[in-house]
């Protein structure tokens, strides 16, 4: 104990004999620091990534067709969304896995993207039209006409009639303004000719003779003048949405409410809902308040600058929206506020929305206190039917028509673009739409064959059944045979009639049929590894065909973000403590050959070699002890600061990977044992050259005075 | 048997580039326990390498060098280390403190080696030598605050804070001024008076050299003859005259 108290007494008064110790304890102590901190947050990181991965979507197991030609990608890769094998056998597998003492549920899921198209805002008004004519002949296309009184129905039809008259009213005046700047010839005057039979009385007050006529000159004519229809991608996760609600719970619904036990139906995301589907105007005052309240300033921030400027650009949306009594009731009461005479509504609005840190409170109320209840503020409504296109796995375009339930969100991810842009759909849908065979279709089939008499012919038989002597199959094709009254039979004309809709599937059905992947849960997540391994045997056992990865894996490039940023904190770290090994390793050498003398004088009078031997490696070892103690000290304490502070996310991306608007970083135990063996190993690694070299000093050293 | 050193036809060669040096060319003596010996002889004579031999610092080409009834060559580098530890004090030229250390540290660094007293009692120990040698005052002090005598001092209480039989010097006066010199000689003179420790020291110096019981005379690597302090000081002067003679001429 004596002995050892010396060695680091020596050492102790070494280091500080020697400045270079400084600046070798000064990179120990900043190696050590950054492994802390940064290794620190990167943990804390991967963890709050797990919580919004695995809460998400993923579950913490993912398991796909063992067949499939791409790796799982749950948010998508470079290439699109992977190709994946379908899995067909699910209820044997689903059965299978839940086995596994460690597996919770096991939800099945898909996940694609589709094209929703909306018309322009003419389109769109004339289809609204168009629809409550027809219900008013009593073809009840879309089921909100359903059950309309007559009086109401005629009050709908004035309304939208209405409010068509004032989007030609609009477009008469846009051309007006535009023959006045254009030259002649960019001017079409068929265009001029179809807006001035549309403007006038003569047009309106016949269009009651001949309503069909005239919708399709306004279709034909007029609409095609509005540029503004949009094309909107939508991703969408299909799955078994009550097991789904169950196993994830930080989905909450914002809007609405669930999709009914078993039924088709779509949930939207909420961050897409508000981004996509919103009004522009609207989103953007929205923005413009959230900003505010972080302390952004509209008069310094370029991004809050933009977003005003579109507001005033962009008020067509508004103008279109509105018909003639909306139009003059919202031209009241921005004159009002605005304390202006204007009386156009679109040089209103322009004057509105030119808000400013100072008054865009006030605007923000105003907007959804008196001009928000005159409009449509989201295109899709919750309880809407949504018509979703999207290309099948064989290439043709199938369509679903689903209902939409309501908007959902994650807890704490409620920002996050990668978790609140993903819809939730039944998985029923969602195998129609993939193009996979569902058991609605499969019975589709089957009354056609019936109907049609038609006969299945194997690939073995198919040349003789088409070709051979006295071939069944082939039939003169003869006109008339198709009756246009039937197209609808099946399941489009079910989902028409809204059948489809509310039928209630039942878990066998659900779970029948194809699947893409699967999200397992696990009862204890701290068995990740061990249990995934077990899925792999189990699948090879029992010839499941499928493969499990881990939320990690699952979650593609995403999930390798982390471990990114952890090569490049080894990368770093191992840069520094290597210049540290050499400096030390040079610093050693020198004090070693200038403390020969000492050394020699200390193996004559009786120090064997392994005490000249820990005598060195001691003193580096407290170098590296002090200052990398000094480090972890640091570096705790900042972690522990930021563990009481939180670090509020940078922007809507970071809500993802903080798991919420904070993230919270836990200083972890692992990383201070490894950043002090660390420590150990340069020290003593970087010393045990000198230190050997000292322990070869001879006695001898002693006799020979250099003093 | 009486003798603590014994040397026989030792032979030491030291290899210089090509040629081959010879320090000792068969060297034989006996050192008798207690004794207060001086090793004499002009620079290059093999002095330091003779005590070195005996140091177990070195060892021989050629003879035998027995310490304490043991054949050095015969001993491996442990155990001749152990030797050192335990049978033999160094007092050196230069002091050699460790300038890192206290001079209580310097002193109880070689009871520290040895492991044998706990912590109170390597504290009597030291205080009691640092007393002997005037310096309990200045325990905890590090060398470098203390004077080249009060040093030398430090470094002979550290010699013979194990008991040594055997203390080697050195040239222990080499750095000090006459005065302080004749002190230190003294210092060692009554400790070997007290303790019945046998002292060897080597010395060109001949008022040094007039303390000793005895004095080995070494010329060439070869021993002269064993003399008196009387006679060796009068053969230094004499031959101190003779040099001078030729520097004047």
């Amino acid at each position: 104990m004596g002995r050892l108290s010396m060695l680091v007494q020596i050492a102790w008064r070494n280091l500080l004999a020697s400045p270079i110790n400084l600046i070798i304890g000064a990179l120990i102590l900043f190696g050590t620091f950054l492994f802390v901190v940064v290794g620190g947050l990167l943990d804390s990181l991967n963890a709050a990534m797990a919580r919004s991965v695995i809460g998400s979507a993923a579950g913490h197991v993912q398991i796909y067709s063992a067949k499939s030609k791409d790796e799982l990608s749950l948010y998508g890769s470079m290439g699109g969304d992977p190709d994946l094998g379908a899995v067909t056998e699910f209820p044997r597998i689903k059965e299978a896995l839940e086995a596994h003492p460690n597996v919770k549920e096991v939800v099945p899921m898909g996940v694609s993207g589709a094209l929703i198209t909306s018309g322009n805002t003419v389109d769109v008004a004339l289809e609204e039209l168009r629809n409550l004519l027809k219900a008013k002949d009593g073809v009840v296309d879309r089921p909100e006409y359903k059950n309309l009184a007559p009086a109401e129905l005629d009050t709908r039809i004035t309304a939208s009639r209405r409010h068509v008259r004032q989007m030609i009213k609009v477009l008469d005046a846009d051309q007006k303004k535009a023959a006045a700047i254009l030259q002649d010839k960019a001017i079409d005057p068929e265009v001029v000719a179809a807006l001035q039979k549309v403007s006038s009385d003569d047009f309106w007050a016949g269009f009651d003779n001949d309503p069909w006529g005239s919708l399709e000159f306004l279709e034909n004519k007029i609409a095609p003048q509005v540029t503004d229809s949009q094309l909107l991608f939508i991703r969408y996760l299909g799955t078994d949405l009550d097991r789904f609600q169950q196993s994830f719970d930080r989905m909450q619904i914002v809007d609405g409410t669930r999709v009914p036990k078993g039924q088709r139906g779509f949930l939207v995301a909420k961050l897409f809902y508000e981004d996509q589907l919103k009004l522009k105007s609207a989103r953007r005052l929205d923005k413009l308040k959230d900003a505010r309240s972080l302390g952004r300033l509209i008069a310094t921030d370029d991004e809050l600058k933009r977003f005003v400027k579109e507001n005033k650009a962009q008020t067509r949306d508004i103008v279109l929206q509105l018909d003639d009594l909306k139009t003059s009731e919202a031209v009241t009461k921005l004159q009002g506020f605005l304390k202006s005479d204007e009386k156009d509504l679109a040089t209103l609005l322009t004057a509105f929305f030119d808000t400013t840190d100072e008054n865009l409170e006030v605007r923000h109320g105003f907007f959804y206190e008196q001009l928000a209840p005159m409009l449509q503020l989201y295109k899709v409504r919750v309880g809407d039917t949504l018509t979703i296109k999207a290309f099948s796995r064989a290439g043709a375009i199938s369509a679903v028509n689903v209902k939409v339930y309501g908007t959902f969100a994650f807890t704490g991810l409620e920002k996050s673009p990668l978790a609140g842009t993903t819809s939730l759909m039944d998985l029923m849908s969602f195998r129609d739409l993939y193009g996979y065979l569902t058991a609605d279709k499969a019975e589709e089939l089957a009354q056609l064959k019936r109907e049609t008499g038609a006969k299945q012919v194997t690939r073995e038989s198919a040349e003789d059944d088409l070709f051979g002597e006295g071939n069944t199959v082939v039939a003169e094709a003869t006109a008339g045979v198709i009756d246009e009254k039937k197209e609808f039979t099946g399941v489009g004309r079910r989902l028409r009639e809204d059948d489809l809709v509310r039928r209630v599937y039942s878990d066998a059905e659900i779970n029948g049929g194809v699947v893409l992947h699967a999200a397992v849960i696990l009862k204890d997540p701290a068995l990740l590894s061990k249990t995934i391994d077990e899925l792999n045997a189990l699948s090879t056992e029992k010839n499941l065909g499928i493969k499990a990865v881990s939320w990690q894996q699952a979650s593609g490039l995403l999930g390798q973000v982390i471990l990114f940023f952890r090569v490049l904190l080894v990368m770093a770290v191992a840069f520094i403590f290597g210049v540290a090994m050499v400096i030390i390793n040079n610093a050693m050498m020198m004090a070693t050959l200038q403390r020969t003398q000492v050394i020699g004088t200390m193996r004559a009078i009786g120090a064997q070699r392994t005490l000249v031997l820990s005598m060195v490696l001691v003193e580096s070892v407290v170098l590296g002890l002090v200052f990398g103690g000094l480090g972890m000290l640091v570096g705790s304490g900042l972690m522990s600061f930021l563990h009481s502070h939180g670090i509020a996310a940078p922007n809507d991306v970071a809500y993802f990977f903080f798991s919420g608007p904070r993230l919270l970083p836990e200083l972890s135990t692992a990383n201070l044992i490894i950043a002090l063996g660390i420590i150990l190993l340069v020290t003593l690694g970087s010393t045990m050259l000198p230190a050997i070299i000292a322990t070869r000093v001879s006695p001898l050293r002693a006799m020979q005075a250099d003093e | 048997m009486n003798a603590i050193v014994s040397i026989r036809d030792v032979v030491k060669e030291y290899q210089l580039g090509q040629t081959t040096v010879q320090a000792l060319r068969g060297v034989s003596l006996e050192v008798l326990k207690g004794e207060f010996l001086s090793i004499a002889g002009p620079s290059g004579s093999g002095k330091t390498t003779l005590l070195n031999l005996i140091g177990c610092v070195d060892t021989a080409t050629r003879g035998v060098v027995e310490v304490a009834g043991k054949d050095t060559a015969k001993l491996t580098e442990r155990e001749l280390t152990d030797l050192r530890l335990n049978t033999i004090g160094f007092i050196f030229q230069s002091f050699n403190l460790v300038s890192v250390l206290t001079v209580f540290q310097n002193v109880e660094f070689p009871l520290l080696l040895q492991g044998k007293l706990g912590g109170s009692e390597r504290k009597a120990k030291v205080m009691q030598l640092l007393e002997q040698v005037g310096l309990h005052t200045h325990a905890k002090h590090r060398p470098s605050e203390l004077s080249g005598g009060q040093r030398q001092r430090v470094a002979v209480a550290r010699a013979l804070v194990t008991d040594p039989l055997l203390v080697l010097a050195d040239e222990p006066t080499a750095n000090l001024d006459s005065a302080t010199g004749n002190q230190i000689i003294d210092l060692m003179k009554s400790l070997n008076q007290q303790k019945g420790t046998t002292f060897i020291f080597s010395t060109h110096d001949h008022k040094v050299m007039q303390h000793a019981n005895a004095v080995i005379r070494l010329a060439d690597g070869k021993v002269l003859g064993r003399e008196s302090a009387k006679d060796a000081v009068a053969h230094a002067l004499s031959l101190g005259e003779a040099a001078a003679n030729e520097v004047r001429a």
